[in-house]
């Protein structure tokens, strides 16, 4: 009786005990929502190599497998392998995963089917047509977006030592799959911790487009960062920043795939170092307003040298002296300051609103973008040919227009003399005002406008202050007739600037270029000294032939180019093929020497030694005399059987740059980082023909 | 007691305001909050300061919880933890329609049906203490001190399975903390990654 009183309670709490857990659980290893199949790549693995197990994995709909880092929630799947002896399984790796975010919470998962690979390493001793039993235990998480599943699943296969035969329709079965595997980098990264936010340097040719809003940093390490936090994209020259929430303990080595799309990764691995420039960053953190307030201060005082500059001097002492005239009342004084001042900072902030829009858009460019134009040089080069030739006194600014506006009097003209002085000093900014230009370019953009106001407030400084101090105006020479002939001299810095520009011009296109920019200033020249002469005879209309020369010399404008950089290097490309192993043997047999290089569009390092060393005239050089056949891998898109070259060769990825001496069994495999005298020694050092 | 609703409801009003997910960050004060447990009582975190409190955050339904329960470790963890005065709080973020999520009666009936002894069990369907404090997966382990200090947060042992096979071999680092706690020694392991499902809050 007590016996049975036992059984029954025990049915009853077992019961209430199932009542209580929902049944949305189920027990361990009963459950099978995601599909596995296990295939090894041979079925006949060669004593002493690798075979690569493939776990092609199909989740249920709706159903999402989890990465080697699951992020907040998760786990990571384990196995567990039971081989014969002396055979050694490898980790597991994975393919590019996916994110998933529920409530907050971040998953790195893989919602749609997925393919994880396992290698295993054969003996060396392993006699051929012996069977290797292979047996693993996988431990995963399954889950949906409500409820999560822990499977259990034991796979088997059975393998026999032999040749390591590969057949081609696996061959190209396991090329699919293993094309969403992330690819090395090839390029160190770093990161750098500031409070709470992280951000990572990643090489990263700027020459390849990237989709800032598609792009994710998975980190494998955990701790790095905070998997939820919004991460932020900018590109900077050939680097990629990833901006994001730091992790509990962000120390070491970080490693983490770069996903640039839905089959494209990175393995990147970034240790503690400087990140090139100061960031956006998702937090306020004190150290942003403190280095924005320093650039700003920094654009302050820039921005007070530029009013030395000699694009910028002439224009501003003339302007003080009007003020200095007699006659000027206070309240006029500091209405001209002000006006001055509100031309210099929107001409400032206008030119810098256009630059971060520009970069917003994909472009590259930087402070004094304007100026990477030759067409606009060309109109600088005219108009401060123009003001020198005023200056000098060739003709005098008497009619209505623009420049005429310049040098008049009351707040209109104050404002477009601002306008013009902001300008026009802008060729000078870059070399004093770079660096802290640079940081208004990765700054939120309100605070980067606020730098380029505080560039123009510091080159409206000395004006605010002689309109505002009337101590100071009365300091200023009285005016007389020894204004005029400082007038002349300041014409001198003035076409020093338009000598400068002028050769910039040359720069960007060419002796014709210049030459053609050269003719429309003396157009315009002769123009300007017509009308000069009309004017001191009082001829009526004496701006005629100023403006019909003018005109014309604008219209050189249309005519310049940029010419093409050809000459800018020494550069040279290799007289190279397309790299085929049927290819290499041929060029070997024939007893060619043979230079074989992979690279990719991505691969940062491959594109500095292309251009540093292998596309120099030194080597090229080297290898004509000595009849080396040149052939390069292009592996951006990660073509499997380059892939499978590279690997042969013990490397992960490009670059990889091999050497094969005329006879020689092998390759020489040669440094990562190459220089012209040691490509260029190649050849010699084994002689040629020989 | 209408000064203490008051309290309460001005606690929770201030942690609504909060953004997701804020965190509690070891060595700093915990946060206080206010929650009603199964019984319809008001349980504030403040009630226990003098006392070293341990909250777990539970999803019946989570098989990283049926582990850790049908195993009888969380049980003997809770019993082990309250033998020696500390106070155990069980937390459920579950949305309402989530997996999980309970109401009074059916928490009690979890709590009896699996022997469970905790101080309270604690109902948070709007998920507002677990996104004050980043909780992350059920079970995720939390430790304040009798000061009112985090010194622990993390998961429950150092076997990331869902194997209950796995936890004779693990580290119970909130037993190993807690033991540290009485000896006055500073807690060595205080912030490990948890691991189990997801919290199901409200989307």
């Amino acid at each position: 009786m007590r016996h049975l009183r036992f059984v029954l309670m025990t049915v009853m709490a077992a019961l209430l005990s199932a009542l209580a857990l929902p049944a949305a659980a189920q027990t361990l290893g009963n459950s099978d929502h995601i599909a596995i199949r296990l295939v090894p790549e041979t079925d006949s693995p060669a004593p002493g190599g690798t075979v690569t197990l493939a776990f092609v994995s199909t989740p249920e709909k709706g159903w999402h497998g989890y990465w080697q880092n699951p992020g907040d929630a998760g786990v990571k799947t384990t196995a567990d392998w039971t081989l014969p002896a002396g055979v050694k399984a490898g980790p597991l790796r994975y393919p590019i995963p996916q994110r998933l975010m529920l409530a907050g919470i971040m998953n790195y998962v893989f919602e749609g089917p997925f393919t994880q690979f396992a290698d295993l390493t054969i003996p060396a001793d392993a006699k051929a047509g012996t069977r290797l039993p292979i047996r693993v235990k996988l431990d995963y998480l399954v889950c949906t977006h409500e409820i999560c599943v822990p499977e259990t699943k034991t796979l088997t296969t059975a393998l026999t030592v032999g040749d390591g035969g590969i057949s081609p329709q696996i061959r190209a079965q396991f090329d699919q799959w293993r094309q969403a595997l992330p690819r090395p980098l090839g390029s160190a990264a770093h990161y750098a911790v500031a409070g709470k936010s992280l951000r990572i340097a990643i090489p990263f040719p700027q020459s390849m487009k990237v989709d800032p809003a598609n792009a994710y940093f998975f980190p494998v390490t955990d701790g790095a960062i905070s998997y939820a936090d919004p991460q932020k994209l900018v590109r900077d020259g050939d680097t990629l920043i990833v901006e994001t929430g730091a992790g509990s303990d962000p120390k070491g080595t970080i490693q983490g795939v770069l996903k640039l799309g839905s089959d494209t990764g990175f393995l990147v691995s970034a240790t503690p170092g400087a990140v090139p420039v100061p960031s956006t960053a998702t937090t306020q953190s004190g150290w942003l307003w403190s280095s924005a307030l320093a650039a700003f201060f920094g654009a302050v005082l820039g921005g007070l040298i530029l009013n030395i500059m000699p694009c910028v001097f002439p224009i501003l002492s003339l302007k003080a002296l009007s003020l200095a005239r007699s006659g000027e009342t206070e309240h006029a004084a500091r209405a001209e300051a002000l006006a001055y001042t509100a031309g210099v900072v929107l001409v400032c902030v206008a030119l810098g609103g256009i630059l971060l829009a520009l970069r917003a858009a994909g472009a590259t460019a930087g402070w004094a973008f304007q100026l990477q134009d030759p067409r606009v040089i060309l109109f600088l080069l005219l108009l401060v040919t123009g003001i020198a030739l005023n200056l000098a006194g060739l003709f005098e600014l008497s009619a209505p227009g623009v420049v005429n506006k310049a040098a008049a009097r009351g707040t209109g003209g104050a404002f477009a003399t601002g306008a013009l002085a902001a300008f026009i000093a802008t060729p000078c900014t870059g070399p004093f005002m770079g660096v802290a230009l640079g940081a208004a370019l990765v700054l939120p953009w309100p605070l980067a406008l606020a730098i380029f106001a505080g560039l123009g407030l510091g080159l409206a400084l000395p004006f605010l202050a002689i309109g505002f101090i009337p101590a100071l105006r009365a300091r200023l020479p009285k005016p007389g007739s020894w204004m005029e002939t400082f007038r002349h001299i300041l014409s001198v810095p003035m076409f020093l600037t338009a000598l400068a520009l002028a050769w910039v011009l040359g720069r960007q296109a060419g002796v014709n270029g210049m030459t053609l920019g050269l003719a429309a200033a003396l157009l315009a020249a002769f123009g300007l000294w017509w009308t000069g002469r009309r004017q001191s005879r009082g001829k009526s209309a004496a701006w005629l032939p100023a403006a019909l020369a003018v005109l014309i010399a604008l219209g050189g404008i249309a005519l310049v180019e940029r010419a093409p950089a050809q000459a800018e290097t020494a550069a040279m490309p290799l007289d190279a093929q397309p790299f085929t192993e049927a290819r290499l043997q041929e060029l070997r047999a024939s007893g060619r020497p043979v230079f074989a290089y992979f690279t990719a569009d991505w691969c940062l390092t491959c594109k500095v030694n292309e251009k540093t060393a292998i596309d120099t005239s030194e080597v090229a050089r080297a290898f004509k005399q000595n009849n080396v056949a040149v052939l390069v891998g292009d592996w951006t898109d990660g073509d499997p059987t380059l892939g499978r070259f590279i690997e042969a060769h013990n490397r992960a990825g490009v670059p990889l740059y091999l050497w094969y001496a005329p006879g020689a069994d092998s390759p020489r495999i040669l440094p990562q980082i190459l220089t012209p005298a040691m490509l260029a020694a190649l050849p010699e050092r084994h002689g040629a023909g020989t | 007691m209408i000064h203490r609703l008051f309290t309460g409801a001005a606690i929770v009003a201030a942690m609504v305001a909060a953004p997701a997910l804020a965190e509690q960050v070891n060595g700093r004060h915990a946060q206080n909050f206010a929650l009603t447990d199964m019984h319809g009582k008001t349980v504030h975190l403040s009630d226990y300061l003098g006392k070293v409190v341990v909250l777990e955050w539970n999803n019946p339904g989570c098989p990283f919880v049926q582990k850790h329960y049908r195993s009888g470790n969380m049980q003997k963890t809770q019993a082990t933890a309250r033998e020696s005065g500390v106070v155990w709080l069980t937390v459920n973020s579950g949305a309402p329609g989530k997996q999980g999520h309970m109401n009074g009666a059916e928490a009690q009936q979890f709590v009896s049906s699996q022997k469970a002894t905790p101080t309270h069990y604690l109902l948070d369907p709007k998920g507002v203490v677990g996104h004050a404090y980043a909780a992350k997966t059920t079970p995720h382990m939390y430790i304040v001190d009798s000061d009112g200090t985090l010194v622990y947060q993390g998961g429950i042992d150092d076997k990331p399975t869902a194997d209950p096979a796995d936890i004779a071999g693990a580290r119970n680092h909130v037993l190993a903390a807690l033991k540290e706690i009485r000896a006055g020694q500073p807690v060595s392991v205080a912030e490990t990654r948890p691991y189990g499902c997801s919290v199901k809050y409200a989307n």
